[in-house]
């Protein structure tokens, strides 16, 4: 999960390559390599467009950023982490749609009501907090 | 002022709590559950995992939320709920949860009475 999160962190929506993971990220060539064919196994990473004749790129599955979130735990925090939400976003509850925030607000169930009002694609978008949220919901039991 | 519309505490812990009756949906299923009231509880609903399954519903997301005992993260679903007697008709999140529980969201603007004595939760009406 180290080096995906590193390569969501460094270029987020744009496509790489196994030179760029070298050069970016400081990886060793056969350590890039077997990273990049684990986590398109997973998934994890998807192809991107081809720059160069059998120059093959990468790029971060969008839908895989909604299923860590709905994963939770320390996976999730360091993926908004990596994202780059907590400067934007700390306190808020944001809705995601891949990486793209679509809106945020400080109260969870203003957002909900604006996001879920429409039926129409709810299913990719995912509800999340980022760091402590401001107005929590608090449970006394 | 009067009472109106009571719902009887429940007796399968003690001392017994209060719930209220209320009928959560989601796109194709229905179910009508009796949470128990928590006044520390700051949002609509809470449902607890039984419900969750029954409801066949899916996660829309995960939030942290506060607890005695610290904080904890709990996942977000999408559900409608519907209580006549409250004259609410929503589509709301709802977190899940262990027991179901009505927060204080779906209490406000009302004037309750909590009968110990009788073991019931009313609405008081003008």
């Amino acid at each position: 999960m180290r080096p995906f999160l590193e390569a969501v962190r460094t270029f987020k929506l744009k496509p790489f390559r196994t030179a760029d993971l070298v050069e970016n990220l400081g990886y060793a060539t056969g350590y890039a390599r077997n990273f990049l064919s684990q986590a398109t196994r997973q998934r994890l990473l998807v192809a991107g467009p081809k720059e160069r004749k059998r120059e093959k790129t990468f790029m971060v599955n969008p839908s895989v950023i909604r299923k860590i979130i709905l994963k939770g735990g320390r996976e999730k925090e360091e993926l908004i982490e990596a994202l780059g939400l907590h400067s934007k976003y700390l306190g808020e509850y944001i809705a995601l749609k891949g990486f793209e925030v679509v809106d945020h607000d400080l109260n969870l169930y203003t957002l909900g009501e604006r996001i879920f009002s429409d039926v129409e694609g709810q299913d990719e978008i995912v509800i999340t907090n980022v760091g402590i949220p401001k107005k929590i919901i608090t449970i006394e039991i | 002022m009067g009472i109106g519309k009571c719902w009887k505490f429940n007796d399968c812990e003690q001392p017994p709590y209060p719930t209220i009756e209320v009928t959560v949906s989601s796109a194709d299923h229905k179910a009508t559950i009796s949470p128990k009231v928590d006044t520390g509880f700051n949002g609509s609903l809470a449902i607890d995992r039984e419900s969750v399954k029954t409801l066949s519903l899916a996660p829309v997301g995960t939030t942290l939320v506060k607890t005695a005992t610290g904080h904890n993260e709990v996942s977000l679903y999408v559900v409608s709920i519907s209580q006549p007697d409250l004259a609410i008709i929503q589509k709301t999140l709802a977190i899940g949860t262990k027991r179901s529980l009505v927060g204080r969201k779906l209490l406000e603007k009302r004037t309750w009475l909590l009968d110990c004595k009788k073991g019931r939760f009313c609405i008081i009406t003008d």
